[in-house]
């Protein structure tokens, strides 16, 4: 199973993943009981970790509003919780226990005066951030609602948000490209979203009933 | 939507597009502050972001192209026998979750070489290994209160919506002009009604009858259950029961065991043998039992026999006519007898180079007993067929019986090797047909091999887990003059598209191919990616033409079970 998704990930990385692999086994057979227990430990820790990154991601990304810092600060709640992998037990939901961290350290961030402006402040961040958590543990439910909800807009549409959010060019670019005027373009595009979260929350609404 | 989500809407729209002002932000976050709907729009409009951020990362630019691309290098893009299949969303490797994963892996590398050169043990968190996932999304629910587990001549009332065997029944009206309906309550009571009837389901355990003759069969497990007349309620201890209501009163017959009758505060037994009738200014009257008007079980399946016998020989009859159809280019009837694992091409004039071969799959019950379906159900289930010739216009039609789609890809019908005009027929995931057509050549240099492969055409969702178990006809139309494609369920326009001239493909081919899999048996490697179809197969034809609507509707109702 794990041995499956670092597979997947191979072409991402140069790192020989074989070699992981084999120092799991070796370190499983040469290990007493406890030990095994504890590499398998660790492997249900990273199952959890990689399989909420999304997640986490979604979460994070809610507070902080700005892709390049959701990354850093996701990378930053990873290794504080790998640092604390103590702390993990198995039988215990993962999630809260990442928000938790998560959170903290968007916190942190957010509190960095150093930092260029962002758009919540502490306060508010500390006071969304439980309605944050439930809307990430919907996220991946969302990601797969929206996928049919893209298909079904016109191509004008479609286009539109591909080149703004999957190319994620600027919008005078974006207006250059299909030859509207920024204006316009920037009133389809807010008409295109609003209508991606109609039709997202109508699918989500459809699977929980 | 009011005006200030609309006013948040424009300022994040601006935030997003680097373009707001301190002032701007100073207005988002008092907005937010002011009311709960705000935050939650704020969180929802977040979430999309991240979602759309997450698909661009994944470097595939869209749905279509992921489909695309999946399609034409499916060895990399999809998951192998040996491993485990997930939905493409969340294995999708992004560049930010790339970067966590190599951190991750670094780490725990780390961590294990730590463990072994040391050999000590923490033994703080002990043993059991973690169980399942556990954050699968939301675990998908449906509606319902009963079953509507027999029809048999069934008129629906005006008003009404049309249902079928197999539907599940949420609380509300139910109205018949005539014929038979056979309700199971998830209580575990069931209810034959008789037309011209109306009901209005309630509860697992309550229905209130309108009008209308019926027979209830309520076993102990699901004692309790009750019909409710007027002000009266009839409570069902562990029997059998009669009930019929018109304008003159309502007959309360009870056949077995006991019913309790309740109005307001009194209440009364019925035995076995006993039937009161209650006249429309209230009174009761002792009255004569009469079982026989009251159709039980029995009977009613008798009676669904018959009609399903019906239906068989109304299937074979044109399944006989259609072997002649000149446009067909391959058809299994799927018929009963000895197989000896090979699919009868049911054409005429006979053709038994066009036989199947079955790997793996099982027969099992079709739509009918008197024949037989297939069940695909392991990675390895598929049936090999070959068909030689160059085609233009296609037409797909099948009866299926889908368990659950978790495949990536689901199949129906693919070539092996998807080259120059060969198409691929199968469901994703999402529940959306797909059909497709390759457009572009086998053998490419240089830039050319990067134009796209084809323009596949998807349906939206049509499947939803209630459907699972169900047989349902699927077809699909390929005009290969004007590109135009239709999908079909159950004899109605599911989608149409127009594939584009330029990727618009004149001459078709099959060749060798698989019914309910999908598979390169040609490459020496173990590994294959996994698209079998979980479900069965009962009747398949491929025509060369382009079948109208009223046809596709024809081969529905000569073959609905």
């Amino acid at each position: 199973m794990l041995a499956t998704k670092l597979s997947l990930w191979r072409n991402n990385c140069n790192l020989s993943v074989t070699s992981l692999e084999d120092m799991v086994k070796k370190a499983q057979g040469v290990l007493g009981r406890n030990e095994v227990s504890q590499a398998e430990n660790s492997e249900g820790f990273v199952r959890h970790l990689t399989e909420n990154q999304t997640r986490l991601y979604g979460y994070v990304f809610s507070l902080l509003g700005d892709h390049a810092r959701a990354a850093d600060v996701v990378q930053e709640t990873n290794l504080v919780l790998w640092r604390k992998i103590d702390e993990f037990q198995p039988e215990k939901p993962f999630l809260p226990w990442a928000y938790a961290i998560a959170r903290f350290q968007v916190l942190a961030h957010l509190r960095d005066k150093s930092r260029d402006r962002l758009l919540l402040d502490e306060e508010l961040a500390e006071v969304m951030s439980s309605a944050a958590e439930r809307k990430a543990d919907e996220f991946e439910s969302l990601r797969f609602a929206l996928r049919p909800c893209l298909e079904l807009l016109t191509d004008t549409n479609r286009r539109l948000i591909q080149l703004r959010y999957l190319r994620e060019l600027p919008i005078a670019e974006v207006a250059a490209q299909v030859g509207r005027s920024v204006g316009a373009i920037k009133i389809a595009l807010l008409r295109v979203r609003r209508q991606l979260a109609e039709c997202a929350q109508k699918r989500l609404a459809g699977v929980q009933r | 939507m009011s005006e200030h989500l609309e006013e948040l809407e424009t300022l994040l729209f601006d935030w997003e597009a680097g373009e707001l002002d301190d002032l701007g932000v100073a207005r988002v976050r008092e907005l937010l502050r002011g009311s709960a709907a705000a935050r939650q729009h704020y969180l929802r409009h977040q979430s999309i972001s991240a979602a759309l951020k997450l698909d661009s990362e994944s470097g595939l630019g869209g749905l279509a192209e992921t489909i695309q691309l999946a399609a034409s290098v499916p060895e990399t893009a999809v998951p192998t026998a040996n491993g485990n299949p997930h939905p493409p969303s969340r294995w999708k490797s992004s560049h930010i979750l790339a970067a966590a994963a190599v951190l991750l892996i670094c780490v725990m590398a780390g961590r294990i070489l730590q463990l072994e050169a040391s050999g000590r043990q923490t033994g703080k968190n002990s043993a059991e290994s973690p169980g399942a996932a556990r954050n699968q999304a939301q675990e998908p629910t449906a509606d319902g209160i009963a079953l509507l587990t027999r029809l048999v001549d069934v008129d629906w009332a005006e008003n009404q919506i049309a249902l079928e065997e197999g539907d599940a029944l949420s609380p509300g009206k139910l109205a018949i002009e005539s014929g038979f309906a056979q309700i199971e309550f998830f209580c575990g009571a069931t209810v034959i009604v008789e037309g011209p009837a109306e009901l209005e389901l309630r509860s697992p355990l309550l229905a209130r009858v309108l009008s209308g003759r019926m027979r209830a069969q309520v076993p102990p497990a699901a004692s309790g259950f009750s019909l409710e007349v007027d002000d009266l309620k009839v409570v069902d201890l562990g029997t059998e029961f009669g009930l019929s209501v018109s304008d003159a009163g309502a007959d309360i017959q009870v056949f077995d065991g006991e019913v309790e009758l309740q109005q307001a505060s009194e209440s009364r037994l019925l035995e076995a043998g006993k039937a009161l009738r209650r006249s429309q200014d209230g009174a009761y009257n002792e009255a004569e039992v009469t079982p026989d008007l009251f159709l039980d079980i029995a009977a009613l399946e008798s009676r669904k026999a018959d009609q399903k016998n019906q239906r068989y020989e109304l299937w074979k009859s044109w399944s006989e006519r259609l072997r002649g159809d000149r446009r067909l280019v391959t058809y299994y009837a799927f018929e009963a007898g000895d197989w000896h694992r090979r699919l009868r091409s049911s054409l005429h004039p006979e053709n038994r180079e066009l036989d199947g071969a079955i790997v793996g799959a099982r027969p099992v019950s079709g739509r009918w007993p008197e024949k037989q379906a297939l069940e695909f159900r392991r990675p390895g289930d598929r049936v090999r067929v070959d068909v030689p010739g160059e085609f233009g216009s296609l037409s797909f039609s099948c009866w299926v019986k889908i368990d659950s789609l978790d495949r990536w890809y689901n199949s129906l019908f693919l070539t092996d090797q998807y080259n120059q005009g060969e198409p691929h027929w199968q469901i994703l995931d999402t529940g959306q047909l797909f059909f497709s057509v390759r457009h572009k050549a086998d053998e490419l240099s240089g830039k050319a091999v990067k134009k796209k492969a084809h323009q596949p055409i998807l349906s939206p969702p049509f499947w939803e887990p209630s459907l699972s178990g169900r047989w349902l006809h699927i077809a699909t139309t390929y005009d290969a003059g004007s590109g135009k494609v239709v999908h079909y369920l159950n004899g109605a326009v599911l989608h149409e598209e127009v594939i584009p001239d330029k990727l618009r493909v004149d001459r078709t081919r099959i060749g060798a191919a698989s019914i309910g899999n999908w598979s390169r048996p040609t490459r020496t490697e173990a590994k294959f990616a996994i698209r079998n179809l979980n479900g069965s197969i009962d009747e398949f034809a491929i025509f060369s033409a382009v079948l109208s609507t009223e046809e596709i509707q024809e081969i529905y109702n000569n073959g609905k079970p």
